[in-house]
């Protein structure tokens, strides 16, 4: 068991300095999230929520927030996982004694560390240039929606991955497959609204709006977020139901 | 580092002290039948070659003794084990090259193969394992900056890390150039002098003759015929040709051409074949001297080549380099 952990720890550690030494990478899940948050975020600056008290950057960091652990877990990871199934990382892995559950435990790890790291920059940068931080009471929270957010969009990063078939396309498709969702939930802009009802239900029924929502009952009071927690729930099991069914190891 | 037990391992009665048996091997997908009854023996320490045209069943054959894939019927034991069943067991014992495996493309060449190192009960060092694929000057670069051959040799240095018992190398070279193949064969010499017992599959012929201390050819999902390169060659019923210079008095037609011998006279070359060479070199070096002719010049005793062999059995239409 110990050394099944080393070995993840040892994965890991070889996937962090990968992913550093990969401009692509490191510039797509650090420079991006964080050049919206601090772009939009001096554009909303000052101002306050319709009808409320509420500044929008306390929506706004948090959603960014959201952001960033979709794109460490879901688009980082299932690029990353594409690519290494297009160029047979994965076969290879399959011809050595190490067992599977500790190399895909490797990954996560890796993943994990990355989203740690995204969501205090994009906290930290929020605090200090907008002001935003957690209400009081608020981390118990904020911990809890990141762990639930690597979990869901980890394994929905997996999931992706498995259709994928080209490692010149993987991080196009992944980003393309969530972006535009980000965008009609409102994550880039706390006053979006007068989307069609039929839309506002499908972002509704994504999981995206659900992890921002979530994020958000950290920094502002929010009733218990009972439908977002069973959406992210929901999304989880489906993920996991189509890894199982279509994970492979190589092409 | 080896105990009794260990030992015990290594070699039980069910292989007969070989490092791989097969026998009557067969695999169908669907109707199509890839193998129709494989036989052959891998010998601890020798290199052993699966010689074929492409679609002949050699990549099948290997992923069945990897344990990739299960027999359709027949029976497989390498290095004691059975793939189909122990195939986590065997991974600590076997190293493979498989075609098409790519590696992480940002990783650096030693911190890969030490990487590789940790997933072995008893990795062979790191220094050494550079230094039998000659990668010891490009320890520190990426991978993704590697040349063809660069990355076949790393392949290598992966497959080892564990200090197998047992290498597969599946078309190790398919695609190189002349002085990238060269090297790739110079750290298979290396790996058989560490004791390795390497099983290789190719198309190349020359390939084949090069590096391996026993030949399998593989056609059709059979094994036509299997020995060392002369042995095959023998087997396959070809002759030994012998030639020597035409000499004057022979082209002038003053002496006759010696009787019992298949003497073909080309001009300048004379040239016969045997299938007893002592003999016919007799008989060839009687008929000089009674007609004076000396040691006849330019005298060249040829064995059937594995090229000869392999052209005559497989026909010379397959696609042959």
């Amino acid at each position: 068991m110990t050394r099944s952990v080393r070995l993840a720890a040892r994965q890991a550690l070889l996937e962090q300095r990968s992913f550093w030494r990969s401009a692509e990478y490191a510039l797509f899940t650090f420079v991006f999230p964080l050049m919206i948050l601090l772009l939009i975020g001096a554009a909303n600056a000052g101002s306050y929520l319709p009808g409320t008290h509420v500044k929008n950057t306390t929506v706004f960091v948090p959603g960014i927030l959201a952001f960033g652990v979709i794109v460490a877990a879901y688009v980082n990871l299932g690029s990353k996982v594409a690519v290494l199934r297009h160029d047979g990382v994965l076969k290879r892995i399959k011809t050595t004694p190490l067992p599977s559950a500790v190399y895909l435990g490797g990954l996560l790890a890796s993943t994990v560390a990355t989203a740690i790291l995204i969501t205090a920059c994009t906290g930290l940068i929020g605090w200090l240039a907008f002001g935003a931080d957690p209400r009081a009471g608020g981390l118990p929270t904020l911990t809890g929606g990141l762990i639930l957010g690597i979990v869901c969009f980890a394994t929905l990063g997996l999931a992706i991955s498995s259709v994928i078939t080209s490692a010149e396309s993987a991080g196009p498709v992944a980003y393309a497959s969530f972006l535009p969702i980000a965008i009609i939930s409102g994550v880039f802009d706390p006053t979006f609204s007068g989307l069609p009802q039929w839309l506002s239900r499908m972002v509704a029924a994504f999981p995206v709006k659900a992890l921002a929502q979530l994020m958000q009952g950290a920094y502002t009071a929010r009733p218990f977020p009972a439908w977002d927690l069973a959406n992210l729930a929901l999304w989880t099991a489906a993920g996991a139901g189509f890894v199982a069914w279509r994970f492979r190891w190589h092409n | 580092m080896t105990d009794i037990s260990v030992i015990d391992d290594v070699l039980p009665a069910a292989t007969d002290g070989f490092a791989v048996q097969v026998r009557d091997l067969r695999k169908s997908y669907g109707s199509t039948e890839v193998l129709r009854g494989v036989d052959f023996d891998v010998r601890p320490g020798e290199v052993f070659c699966l010689l074929g045209p492409n679609g002949a069943g050699k990549t099948t054959t290997l992923e069945i003794l990897e344990g990739f894939r299960s027999p359709t019927s027949g029976t497989v034991g390498v290095l004691g084990l059975d793939p189909a069943t122990q195939a986590a067991k065997l991974r600590e014992r076997t190293g493979m090259v498989l075609q098409e495996c790519g590696f992480p493309r940002q990783a650096r060449v030693a911190e890969l193969i030490d990487t590789w190192r940790s997933y072995y009960p008893n990795p062979r060092p790191l220094g050494e394992l550079l230094d039998v694929v000659e990668l010891t000057e490009v320890r520190k670069t990426q991978v993704r900056k590697l040349s063809g051959g660069q990355r076949r040799r790393l392949d290598f240095a992966l497959a080892l890390a564990g200090d197998p018992d047992l290498v597969f190398l599946d078309e190790p070279t398919t695609g190189f150039d002349p002085e990238a193949r060269r090297r790739c064969w110079a750290a298979i010499e290396n790996l058989r002098r560490l004791g390795t017992t390497i099983l290789l599959t190719t198309h190349y012929l020359d390939e084949a003759e090069q590096l391996a201390d026993r030949i399998a050819i593989l056609r059709g999902g059979r094994i036509e015929l299997a020995g060392t390169t002369r042995e095959v060659a023998a087997r396959a019923g070809l002759a030994t040709r012998i030639s020597f210079t035409t000499p004057s008095a022979l082209r002038r037609g003053q002496i006759g051409l010696p009787e019992g011998i298949d003497l073909a006279v080309r001009g300048p070359l004379s040239v016969c074949h045997t299938g007893n060479t002592a003999l016919t070199l007799r008989q060839l070096l009687d008929w000089a001297r009674e007609n004076r002719l000396g040691d006849l010049d330019g005298l060249v005793v040829t064995a059937p080549s594995l090229e000869d062999t392999y052209l005559q059995l497989t026909g010379t239409d397959l696609e042959i380099m």
